[in-house]
Order: structure tokens, then sequence, then C-alpha cells
């Protein structure tokens, strides 16, 4: 009778009616909190519209970015374009980027930094407070930085080795934010025209932008070889000499030296070979090495997948950098001993960016601790027309960092970096790093320099990182990558400007002490 | 004819007499940030409607389910709240020289669509004229099917739609009842057969050919429906309806699964060959994607979901506007659900369910109770149309299924869905009143 096959059809709904409880039970509840911070979520749009956001400043307590609300509209304004790539933009047509979108939800308030009141807040439905936040970058070395750069595409990363402190980043060319982050209305021409610019000034270099190293890639392969034992300072490869003036053959695939500018070859340790930055003795250390330590290495040091700057939740993204072709967001393997040769002096197949390279420094500086790298340092209550207050909601710091290699490792290595801007033939290559050089006189400079051909008619990119003060008993306070696009040999454009970052970091520490 | 009081329907409908003017005056505290009860003709017309319903039910001696008219009753009375409450500039009516804003267009198709359900459950005696031109009802089916093929216009890329001068009807709503009709008659006739007859291939049993062959008709049906009409919401529904009456009159799980294996193939053939098919199916997969262009509804309503939480916004209070355009353009249709859940939140969006499932399992106890097979089955297949229409829309709203553009029967604006589902009531009633009062001839 239709009545039994009724009561069975009942069950079968109240299952289905179950399933659909279920599915409203998973957005209502479950996913209820991730969904309330979303970026494109109306809600968050609607408060970014509307809401005043908090003040950004700098270390020092330079207002940044700024807001007011006309008309009930919130705009945004940002005082300085050296900033830009860092801070991002917050847009009513574009959305959110940098700082602005990774702190979204504490600069317009909706949550509170003391987990209690943010839940006595929501409750009682209060109004969003804004908040203010400091970054760990001080103004004028970020400026003093991109001044350097002067107009030329390429980036500055500079980071405290001892507290993972960004203490500059600056990516050029750059853009000021302000007319995309105003009258919604008006936002759309300056944008097309940003990204209709063949420089692309959108891009922020520092941290997205991937490029070949060349030689200051030595310092990974080296730095990896001493900890894992393959090589000591003293280790030399008994063909190397030869192979200066007639090429290193590796499976067919002929090594040859770059221009040594008159140098004649000789049986190189590791720190004249650095300082000369010899590519056959760099292959001999990474084939010894091998192709499955160089790429546990890699890994370790933060090559091989996405970085990260800032406090979990709130980070600012760093595009992986790879030491082969990439596979699925990982390293591949090296498909032959040629292809590691060649990485192992930083070309081949490897693209990195400025900040991982610059991390890269501040881990030798470290004594072999890699920092975890924030910018920004606190969290505060909003304060009228551009002024810090002292009442700090919050503070960020570094996770404490992680070890990638020994300290005895980073000591040797850092002995071998110093000589690479102050030796006797490593001043040749890379003498402009050096910070005695712009009127530091009780400090020296670690680095080396990078040339990263591009193959064809390109000019090369021009690379150095480094740190300072270097000298064996010192505490390194800033540890820096620079790159300038096509902008030549690494010791024309980018060591000289590194030297002078470095520098003047140590002046304005100097003076604040 | 005797009076027969309906007690319990009228208890039930009291809370509701209650809460629809309370809704109203919530609501308009909440938008006009005023403490003064605004605008209650709306809210006071529905309650008089229900009441009027009422009464004519207990003085027409009915003696049909008490239980439905207040479900139905409670989920219109949540649609009206918030119909009410959106910008009424969404729709409405301008013809014969008056100008109706939305909500009073929808008081409007509710007093048509109950007068209907009142004729039908009061006047249909018996069901010959149903049961007997079934054909004549298929007739009509493929005419309206045809008339939307070839004089329909669309709206939001599927083509539902039919102009009536002063109305625009969707026949789709119509097809729906006079199919169930149609298959609750073939069944009946033939469910002895298709019960005993056996084929098999492999492990399912297949019904034999001719019995086959109006499950497949019907299915050519609805795959020309997705194909051509770019309706997967209704033929989703259709198809379901069908393979639920099947199941009803066989009791054989294996042709449900049949039916069930025909729909996914041939809806991945669909998704394989047809772009507009494959869109649908890749906005559900991942509506994320590209959520300010062709997932831009399905991501504003997940958003709209979470901003309501368990308690939800409050009534007035959703974020249904912004910068001056909707959050979700179709709020008033298809998204209805998810508005309700930003405001009332879980709490109420299972109270809405709720309501859905009191007519679901009212009108399953009605297909039991019925006299014989048609009755029992055309119960089946008008509950099983109303319950999956509102399972599909929600799970829909959820993204549990691919979003498809069909009404909440009862909550959602238009007139050709709140007419077409109080039909299906109506006859809901007449045939719990007939079983009803059968069973008294029986024992006295």
């Amino acid at each position: 009778m239709i009545a039994t096959n009724v009561r069975r059809l009942g069950l079968y709904l109240m299952l289905s009616f179950a399933v659909v409880s279920g599915s409203i039970t998973w957005w209502q509840v479950v996913e209820a909190p991730s969904l309330a911070t979303r970026a494109d979520n109306p809600e968050v749009l609607a408060a970014r519209r509307s809401l005043l956001r908090g003040t950004i400043f700098d270390a020092t307590g330079q207002p940044l970015a700024t807001s007011q609300v006309v008309d009930g509209l919130s705009l945004r304004s940002y005082a300085d374009p050296a900033f830009t790539h860092v801070i991002g933009y917050s847009s009513h047509r574009f959305g959110t980027t940098g700082i602005e979108r990774a702190f979204e939800d504490l600069l317009v308030g909706r949550t509170d930094p003391n987990p209690i009141r943010d839940f006595i807040g929501d409750v009682l439905d209060r109004q969003p407070q804004p908040r203010d936040l400091t970054l760990t970058i001080d103004r004028r070395l970020q400026d003093f930085a991109a001044e350097q750069l002067g107009g030329d595409a390429g980036a500055v990363v500079a980071i405290d080795p001892g507290t993972g402190a960004v203490l500059a980043m600056v990516s050029s060319p750059t853009f000021d934010a302000t007319p995309i982050s105003g009258d919604p209305n008006g936002a759309q021409e300056p944008m097309d025209a940003l990204r209709n610019d063949p420089a692309e000034p959108l891009l922020a270099r520092d941290r997205q932008g991937r490029y070949v190293p060349g030689s200051i890639m030595k310092v990974f392969t080296a730095a990896a070889a001493l900890d894992a034992g393959t090589i000591t300072p003293t280790t030399t490869y008994p063909d190397q000499p030869r192979e200066e003036t007639e090429g290193f053959l590796v499976e067919g695939f002929v090594i040859q030296e770059h221009d040594l500018s008159g140098i004649t070859p000789d049986l190189w340790p590791l720190s004249p070979a650095l300082q000369v930055s010899s590519n056959i003795y760099f292959a001999h250390v990474g084939l010894e090495l091998g192709a499955e330590q160089f790429l546990t290495y890699a890994s370790r040091f933060g090559f091989c997948a996405p970085g990260s700057i800032g406090p979990p939740g709130r980070q600012l993204a760093v595009a992986s950098s790879f030491v082969t072709t990439p596979v699925d967001g990982d390293c591949g393997p090296f498909t032959d001993d040629a292809e590691l040769a060649s990485a192992s002096f930083g070309q081949g197949t490897t693209s990195v960016t400025p900040f991982q390279m610059a991390l890269l420094a501040a881990a030798i500086a470290g004594d072999g601790v890699m920092p975890d790298p924030f910018v920004v340092r606190d969290v505060r209550a909003h304060g009228e027309d551009g002024q810090r207050t002292d009442s700090v909601l919050d503070t960020f710091s570094s996770g404490g960092g992680r070890r990638v290699i020994s300290s005895a490792a980073a000591r040797q290595m850092r002995a071998a970096m110093v000589d690479a801007v102050n030796g006797e033939l490593g001043r040749l290559f890379a003498g402009q790093g050096d910070v005695t050089l712009y009127g530091i006189s009780n400090a020296r400079s670690a680095g080396k320099t990078g040339t990263a051909q591009l193959g064809g008619e390109q000019a090369p990119h021009s690379w150095f990182i480094g740190f300072a003060p270097a000298e064996a008993e010192a505490d390194p306070s800033i540890a820096i990558a620079v790159i300038v696009e096509s902008g030549g040999s690494g010791s024309g454009r980018a060591a000289p400007i590194a030297g002078q970052v470095m520098a003047e970091w140590l002046r304005l520490a100097e003076a604040g002490n | 004819m005797r009076i027969a009081w309906r007690g319990v329907e009228f208890r039930l409908l009291l809370p509701i007499l209650l809460l629809v003017p309370l809704g109203f005056v919530v609501t308009h505290i909440a938008l006009s940030g005023t403490v003064e009860a605004g605008p209650l003709e709306i809210a006071i017309g529905y309650v008089a409607i229900l009441v009027a319903a009422h009464l004519l039910l207990v003085a027409a001696g009915h003696r049909g389910d008490q239980l439905l008219l207040p479900a139905v009753g409670a989920m219109g009375a949540v649609g009206m709240i918030m119909l009410n409450r959106l910008p009424q500039e969404l729709a409405g009516t301008s013809a014969l020289g008056i100008e109706l804003g939305m909500a009073a267009t929808q008081l409007l198709w509710f007093a048509i669509g109950i007068a209907a359900m009142l004729a039908i459950a009061i006047g249909v005696r018996d069901d010959g004229v149903l049961r007997h031109y079934k054909y004549s009802w298929a007739a009509i089916g493929i005419g309206l099917l045809a008339a939307t093929l070839l004089i329909g216009y669309e709206v939001n890329g599927a083509r539902l739609w039919i102009d009536l001068g002063p109305v625009s009807v969707q026949p789709g709503e119509f097809l729906k009842i006079v199919l169930v009709v149609f298959i609750a008659a073939y069944l009946a006739e033939t469910r002895t057969l298709l019960t005993s007859a056996r084929m098999r291939i492999g492990f399912l049993s297949v019904p034999p050919l001719p019995y086959f062959l109006p499950m497949l008709a019907l299915f050519a049906v609805v795959m020309l429906i997705v194909v051509r009409l770019n309706d997967l919401g209704t033929a989703l529904l259709f198809f379901g309806t069908f393979l639920t009456m099947l199941f009803v009159a066989t009791g054989r799980r294996s042709y449900v699964l049949i039916g069930l294996i025909l729909f996914l193939g041939g809806s991945f053939v669909a998704y394989q060959l047809f772009g507009h098919v494959q869109a649908r199916i890749d906005v559900w997969l991942d509506p994320f994607a590209d959520p300010l262009g062709a997932g831009f509804q399905p991501v504003r309503a997940i958003y709209a979901l979470g901003r309501g939480g368990v308690f939800g916004e409050g009534l007035g209070q959703g974020l249904i506007t912004l910068g001056g355009s909707l959050t979700i353009p179709f709020v008033h249709t298809d998204f209805i659900f998810t508005a309700v859940a930003e405001e009332l939140g879980l709490l109420g969006a299972f109270a809405l369910l709720g309501f859905a499932a009191v007519v679901v399992f009212r009108g399953l106890r009605i297909a039991a109770l019925a006299r014989d097979d048609f009755s029992g089955l055309l119960a089946v297949g008008l509950t099983a149309s109303l319950g999956l229409q509102a399972l599909i829309i929600i799970a829909g709203n959820t993204k549990l299924v691919p979003l498809t553009g069909i009404t909440l029967p009862f909550v959602s604006y238009g007139g050709s869905s709140i007419l077409a589902s109080f039909i299906m009531v109506g006859l809901l009633l007449s045939i719990s009143h007939r079983s009803a009062t059968g069973a008294d001839e029986r024992e006295s």
C-alpha cells in the first residue's frame, strides 16, 4: 500500500531537512567568524566606506597614513610614496593591500586587541573604535634608501638581524596611493594609468619581485656547505686554478669563469674565492654538497615556499624564492649536475625575492639564526589630528627566529663576507659596500655583490647583500639586500647604495642613543 | 453544510495574528530610528486574509488538515515582514492606474492565492476531473512548456516568463501542478503493473519498456528545460518530484537510482556541451574565484548568512544595501532566505525551515490517509513539489547545491509562485477533507 512507502519517503525527507539545516549551520555558526574578516565582505566594505581608519605611524611617530570622514565617506591620504608598497592602499573601489589589508580589522576597530574587551564589545554591539599602528620602519631611513635608488627600478630591504624588525622596505618605482584611496568616482582614472604604466609601479618588487640572484647566492651555497661539514674555510679544489681559464666540464656543460679583471687564478680557499667571486669554486662546493642537501638547506633557509612578514593572521605575503624550476609551488628536482652547479653560483633556474635575500644576510649576521620578520611594532588607541597617543594596546615582536646553520658556520661565513668587502681582492669588487666610505669610522661591512646575467643583450641586475657592523666582536644592527634592475655589475650600483643605507642607519642609531 | 470548528487551526493562527503587526512595528523602528508604529495597513491586511480564510473554512464545514494553513501562513508572514522591509521599488505593479509597492503587490497575490485555495479546498468535491482527463492535463502542460519556449522572454539568463498584458506569469509554476496531476493519474493506473513486472540490467531492476517510456519522456522534457530555458532549478524540481512519486507508487529504490543516474549523467553531458550550464556549476564549485563577477550573488549570500550568525542582526538591521545599491540584487526572490537568515539568524532560519517541514509532513500524512491511490499519489506529488522547492532553493542559497532561480514557496516575492503554491495547498486540503469525511461515512 502507498502508506508504507509514504512513511519511508518521510524518513528520506527528514534526512534532507537535516542536511540542509547542517549547511545553514555551517555558514552561520562555523564559518561566520572567518567570513566576518574577509576583505570583500560587504560589511567590511561598508565599514571601510564610512568608518574612520586608524593612523599609521613610522617608528618615530611621524604620521604616514591618515583618514578623515567627509560627508560620511572615509578618505585616506598617504604622506610618503616611499611607503606605498609596505602600507598598501585602502580604496573604496579597489579594495585593500599591504598593511592596510593585513591589519584591516584593527585599523577600522572591528576587533579589539584584548580578547575579553573584544567579546564584550561584540555582545554589546559597540561602535568600532579605530586603532593606530606604529611601524618598525624609521621614515628617515626609508626615504634615504628610496633616494639612493633614484628613479631606477629596484628594491632595498633592510632588517634588524637581532630582532627581525624591518628597517626599510623600498620598491621603486612607486606611486602616490592617495588618489585611488579617496572618492571612489575619481579613482578609476589614476588606477588605469598605474596599470598601464610599463614600469609596473604597482608591483611590490621588494617582496613580490623575483630575480635571478647571481653571485649573492654563493653566500647560501657556502653557508650550507660549511654547516654540513662539506667544506671548511681552508678547503681547496686542485683542478680549480686550471678550470678558471679552461672552463669546468660538468655533464657536457662547460662552466666558464666570469671576467676576473686581470686577477691571476690561484688555488683559492673559501675567502679569496668569495672575494673574487669564483664561479668555478662554488660550482665545486655545490656539487660536493649534492643536490639533496642543497635542496634541504634551501628549504631550511626559507626558499621553495611562500614567505611572510608579521604575526600569524596579519601577514604580508612574500613571494616564494626558488633554486630550481618550481613544481607545484615547491622547488622541483635538479635535472642534472650542470643545473646544480649553476644554481650554486646563482644562475641556472634560480629566482629569488629581495626580501628573502635580506633574510639570508640577516641569518649570517644573526649567528646562524634567521629572524622572523615583522613590520608593525604596536597598536595604540587612536589619536586626534594625526597625533600618536601613549596608550599602547598591543605590541608585536619577532617569534625568536629559527636556527638555520650552526653558530660556528655562521662565524666562518661572516669572516669570509667581511673579506669580500674589505679584503685585498674583495675590495676590488665589493669595496663600495663598506660603511667606512660613507663617514662611519668605527665599523666595517660584510657583504657580497651579485651580477645576475640575464642572457642576450639585457644588462645584468645589480645585487648586494650584507650587514654592518661586521667585525668579529660586533653585533650587527642592520642586514640588507639591494637590487637595481639592469643596473650592471653589483659593484657599480647595488654595493654603494647598500653601503650608504647601512652607514645612514648606523648614524641614525648613534644619534638616537 | 454543517459548521466545523477548527480549534487547532485557530489557536495556531493566533500568534501569527499578533506577531505580524509586531514585526512591522519593530522593522519600522529599526529603519526609521524613531519610536513609532508606522504604517500597518499591509500587516493588518495580511492578518485579515488569514482570519477570513479560517472563517470561510469553518463556515464551509471543512474537515481538512488544520496545520497546513497556520504553517503556510507563518511562512507567508515571515515573507511579508521581509518584503515590507526591503526597498519597495524593487518590484511592484502599476497596472489599471493603481501604483502598488512590492509588499502591497505581494499582499494582493496572497489574497488571490488564498481565494484560489479556498475555492479548490471547498469546491473540489471529487477528483474525477483531475483523474479522468489526465492526458488533457498532460497536453495543457506541454502547451505551457511550448508557449514558454516560443513566446517566453528572458530574465537573468533564464527564459521563464510570458507577458500577459498587465501581469507577467511564469508558466513553469503551473506546469508543475498539471504534471503532478498527470503523473499521479498515470501511476495510480499502472502502479500494479510497474511493481510486479521485472526486468533486470545488472543489479538494477528496470521497469518494462512501456512503463519506462513515460519516465524517459519526462526526462527528455526536463533536459529540454535545462538546456533551452537554462532553468536548472525547475528541472531538478520536476524530476525530483517525479522520482518521489515513482518511489511511493512502486516502492522501488532502484527506479529512483536509475532516475538519479540519468539526471546526473544528463547534467554531466549538459555541463560538457553548454557554456551556461558549465558557468553555473563552476560558480557553485568556487564562487570566490570571481567574487565581483559570476560569483557575486552566491558570495554575497554567504556573507549575509555569516553576518546573521546565531541570533541575527535584528529585523531592519541587516546590510541590505551598500552605498545605495543592493548587496544582493535578487534578495526579494531567489535570496529571500538569506535575508531572513541575516536579520533573524540561525534561529529564524531554522524556524522558517521548520514551517516548511510542517507543510511537508502534514502533506505526507494527508497522502498516507488518502482514500485511494490517485489521491495519495497526488498528495505526495504536491507535497514533494513544495518541499523539494524549499529545500532546493535553501540548499542553493547555502551553496550545498548549485544555485538555481526558483522561489521559496510562500516567502519569495512573485505572483505566479504564490498563486501556484496556494492552489497546491487547496488541493491538499481538498484531499484531506475527503478522506476525513469518507472515514466518517464508513464509521456511521
